[in-house]
């Protein structure tokens, strides 16, 4: 099959299939007006998609332009389930605890600053957090709630974005890394393991690779890469109803906790000192988390923009370029796959992405 | 073999199971376990690794030399998250909360 | 907690590396998740015949071995932690142990780690009913726990540990009904222990079609070149082999060579017994399966390599000692294996471009392969 594909010219190369690439390959071929093509070093799920808890988060994301952009994402879920099928898409509602007193004057700036774009956020004193959720610590000194927040199942939401574009014709390369990209005059020609594929369009979708996909078409991408580790325990009964910051507890009763995160460049390997540090965290959280026992533990590495919020849009001074790289790409693949292809397709976008663009970095 | 043997008993997934997520391309144990969760229970793969190896290679025609092993990771054993603390002070992990009011970035999405 | 010389496994291996190392003056740590030492040499009740120099050389039951490893560890300055459990590495590349109630740093100079083998299972229709196990399983069960595991029983696999567990089974009363093997003839190299087993059937070139029961086992369907043989059993013991622990080595960042006569997947070691992370050495089966003998023998060279690395011992005292045990390894190691090994060992050594020392290339009189 590939070597049908070989010296083929598609409308647009996709290059990354986690959740970001795989979304906005699957958005741009609801309309089977392209000829696409999705390309993976790997394999989809191996790197940063498939080591997530997979929080679909909006309440703590500040500034309030950026939870508004994680809300309008975690909006189109359920319609996006409809479309591609069970992602195990749950709107739990999220939990983010604080354990003193002087914290809740933050939450409740919190809610006033989300209110503006229309984030509901309710504060929760400590008996309402522990009615809520009573396995939370008594030692809560209260929580900020929204209904908003949930939680997704990664495996299934990278696969069924996969399934679904190839069935609307997107044609895939896996295990077929990038060597190099060129372009000449309106086409990129790209160079692979597996032959050399060309492009009226290319979307740089290689999350915590970004760097090295940015640097084949001289650009230099402000993004570095922050390890996160996270804990798994043995199924345990029902008993975690919300999206806990931090601690969610999955359909299939296995509870995944994490929070940590290190610059430690591409190292997914564990560490106990971290595995510990979690643990804490979670008896400290959720008391009753003490008995269970720890079946696993995995790493991955996310991408993180030095500002820290979304690169989405045309790569500056180069036409037909474009790139998504950002931190939640889980929470925010559905409105990115969207913009993309409303961009791809239109030239322009429902959401203004101005202030998401690559050239809010100095010296691109 | 019939295909309805199960090949990872903890999580109960059958040959089919694998050799379907194989004609959707996945090519290493890794990638069959995230797209089946087969090797993702208690005993972590342990029992069914070189099973799973073998299917692969008879599926592929490889030989077993070239099909990898799946990344192994801690703890070794299943551990009490009690036995984890015990000895764990503070440091890189920090509180949502505390952190959205800091400076908007969060982890693990 | 602090030492020189950490040991994970406190089997044969890492028994015996620990008693080196003690003899030599450094302070040793040896961590077994088990209650008691020994590791599976405490159910071998059979003779050992290929034993080291220092353990007679003569016929010795395994257990003997591991009462006079487990005393002479109990008199030594060895420190045991018995249901310690070697659960990950620390940032720092330190290990960390558990008991069960707490998990802590060991900060050592250099470790050894010999987790030994694990036995391989066999897929077929009905291996998940109870009543189905391995052939060490079964023999854990005889011999160590006093329990038998059934009264009819079926052996997949003929190698040498199969069919001395059919025997022990044999003489405990359990009727071996058949032995199953999908070779063409039957693997053992043991005459005497084929002769021990002759009215056993044997169907060579065959394979389990299903085991069937209701919630146990009850009924086995053998694929035999003459059509379908039925047996009733209520024990079907797999022997699809051993293949080396490797988790404790991916934790501790060391690369993997494959190795079919080794038993696959292996962590990969240079001459002296040393991985690609250069604070551990590797001992035992996890370093290829093999016999006794040669298993104590990767722990002696281990733990002579650790020493020398130390500074507990000089170079030529290290080289002198190491050159006598793989002397000693390369006439009691079978050849198949030895070959492998020693092929290993030169890939190794030319990949990392290292120099062999000249005993390698001088033991069995140059007949040292790769």
């Amino acid at each position: 099959m590939v070597k049908r594909m070989m010296n083929n010219v598609f409308d647009v190369i996709v290059i990354g299939s986690g959740v970001i690439g795989s979304s906005i390959a699957y958005h741009l071929s609801e309309s089977k007006n392209h000829e696409i093509l999705l390309i993976d070093k790997d394999f989809p799920l191996s790197g940063t998609s498939g080591s997530t808890q997979a929080w679909v988060w909006v309440h703590s994301k500040v500034p309030s332009w950026y939870g508004e952009l994680s809300m309008f994402s975690a909006e189109l879920y359920p319609f996006l389930e409809k479309k591609i099928g069970d992602v195990e898409y749950k709107r739990t509602g999220g939990i983010a605890p604080f354990f003193n007193k002087a914290e809740r004057e933050k939450a409740w700036r919190l809610v006033e600053q989300q209110a503006e774009v229309g984030i509901d956020i309710e504060v929760l004193t400590r008996d309402e957090v522990l009615e809520k959720e009573p396995s939370l610590s008594s030692h809560v000194a209260g929580a900020t709630f929204s209904k908003l927040d949930g939680n997704v199942n990664p495996f299934r939401l990278v696969e069924l974005y996969v399934k679904a574009a190839k069935r609307n014709g997107v044609q895939c390369s896996f295990y077929n890394q990038v060597i190099d990209i060129e372009k000449s005059g309106d086409i990129f020609r790209l160079e692979t393991y597996k032959g050399v594929f060309r492009a009226k369009k290319v979307i740089l979708a290689g999350g915590p690779w970004s760097k090295d996909l940015g640097s084949m078409l001289g650009v230099e991408m402000p993004v570095k890469q922050v390890r996160g580790q996270i804990l798994v325990t043995e199924p345990l009964q029902p008993f975690l109803k919300y999206t806990i910051g931090g601690i969610r507890q999955a359909d299939n009763g296995e509870v995944l906790i994490g929070y940590s995160k290190e610059e430690v460049g591409y190292d997914r390997r564990s560490t106990l000192d971290v595995i510990q540090q979690t643990a804490k965290m979670a008896t400290d959280f959720v008391p009753a988390l003490a008995k269970a026992n720890v079946v696993r533990t995995f790493s991955g590495i996310r991408v993180m923009p030095k500002d820290g919020f979304p690169i989405i849009g045309e790569i500056p001074n180069m036409d037909g370029a474009y790139v998504a790289v950002m931190h939640s790409g889980i929470t925010l693949s559905p409105l990115v796959g969207t913009l993309m292809t409303e961009l791809l397709t239109d030239g322009e976008t429902s959401i203004d992405l101005t202030r998401y663009s690559l050239a809010r970095f100095e010296g691109v | 073999m019939d295909k309805s043997t199960i090949v990872c008993r903890c999580e109960e997934i059958n040959v089919d199971e694998i050799e379907t997520a194989m004609k959707n391309g996945a090519e290493t144990f890794d990638d069959i376990k995230r797209l089946t969760r087969c090797g993702m229970g208690p005993c972590q793969s342990k029992t069914c690794l070189n099973p799973v190896r073998e299917i692969i290679a008879e599926y592929t025609g490889k030989p077993l030399a070239d099909i990898r092993i799946s990344r192994m990771r801690m703890p070794l054993k299943l551990v009490r998250m009690s036995a984890l603390t015990n000895g764990s002070e503070g440091g890189n992990v920090a509180s949502v909360f505390g952190e959205s009011v800091e400076d908007g970035e969060t982890n693990d999405e | 907690m602090e030492t020189d010389l950490l040991i994970i496994g406190g089997g044969p291996a890492g028994l015996h590396a620990a008693l080196t190392a003690d003899r030599a003056g450094a302070r040793v740590v040896v961590a077994d998740e088990s209650f008691s030492l020994g590791g599976q040499l405490r159910q071998q009740t059979q003779w050992l015949s290929n034993l080291p120099g220092q353990y007679g050389y003569g016929k010795k039951r395994g257990t003997w071995v591991n009462e006079q490893l487990i005393n002479q560890v109990g008199a030594s300055n060895v420190q045991v932690l018995k249901k310690h459990t070697m659960i990950g590495s620390y940032l720092n590349g330190n290990i960390g142990v558990s008991d069960g109630d707490k998990t802590f740093e060991i900060q050592s100079r250099k470790n050894i780690i010999a987790p030994g083998a694990q036995e391989e299972a066999k897929v077929f229709p009905g291996w998940t009913l109870p009543g189905v196990m391995t052939a060490g399983a079964a023999q854990i069960l005889i011999n160590r726990e006093k329990v038998l595991p059934g009264k009819r029983a079926v052996m997949v696999g003929s190698n040498d540990f199969s069919l001395e567990v059919a025997r022990q089974l044999n003489s405990c009363g359990i009727t071996v009904e058949a032995i199953v093997e999908e070779k063409n003839q039957i693997i053992c190299s043991d005459g005497e222990l084929v002769k021990t087993l002759e009215n056993v059937p044997v169907y060579t070139n065959s394979t389990i079609e299903i085991v069937t029961g209701a919630g146990e086992v009850e009924h086995v369907v053998i694929q035999t070149p003459d059509g379908l043989k039925e047996v009733n059993v209520d024990l079907v013991c797999i022997a699809n082999g051993f293949s080396p622990i490797l988790e404790p080595f991916e934790i501790m960042n060391c690369h993997f060579v494959y190795q079919k006569e080794l038993g696959g997947w292996l962590a990969a070691y240079n001459i002296h017994l040393q991985t690609t992370n250069p604070s551990c050495y590797i001992a035992g089966n996890a370093a290829g399966i093999t016999d006794f003998g040669s298993i104590l023998l990767t722990g002696e060279i281990a733990a002579l390599s650790a020493l020398e690395a130390m500074g507990f011992i000089s170079s030529a005292e290290g080289t002198e000692q190491k050159s006598r045990c793989w002397r000693e390894l390369a006439n009691l190691e079978s050849e198949k294996v030895l070959q492998a090994r020693t092929e290993m060992l030169a890939d190794y050594h030319q990949k990392h471009e290292l120099d062999l020392p000249d005993y390698f290339m001088k033991i069995k009189g140059g007949k040292m392969y790769g």
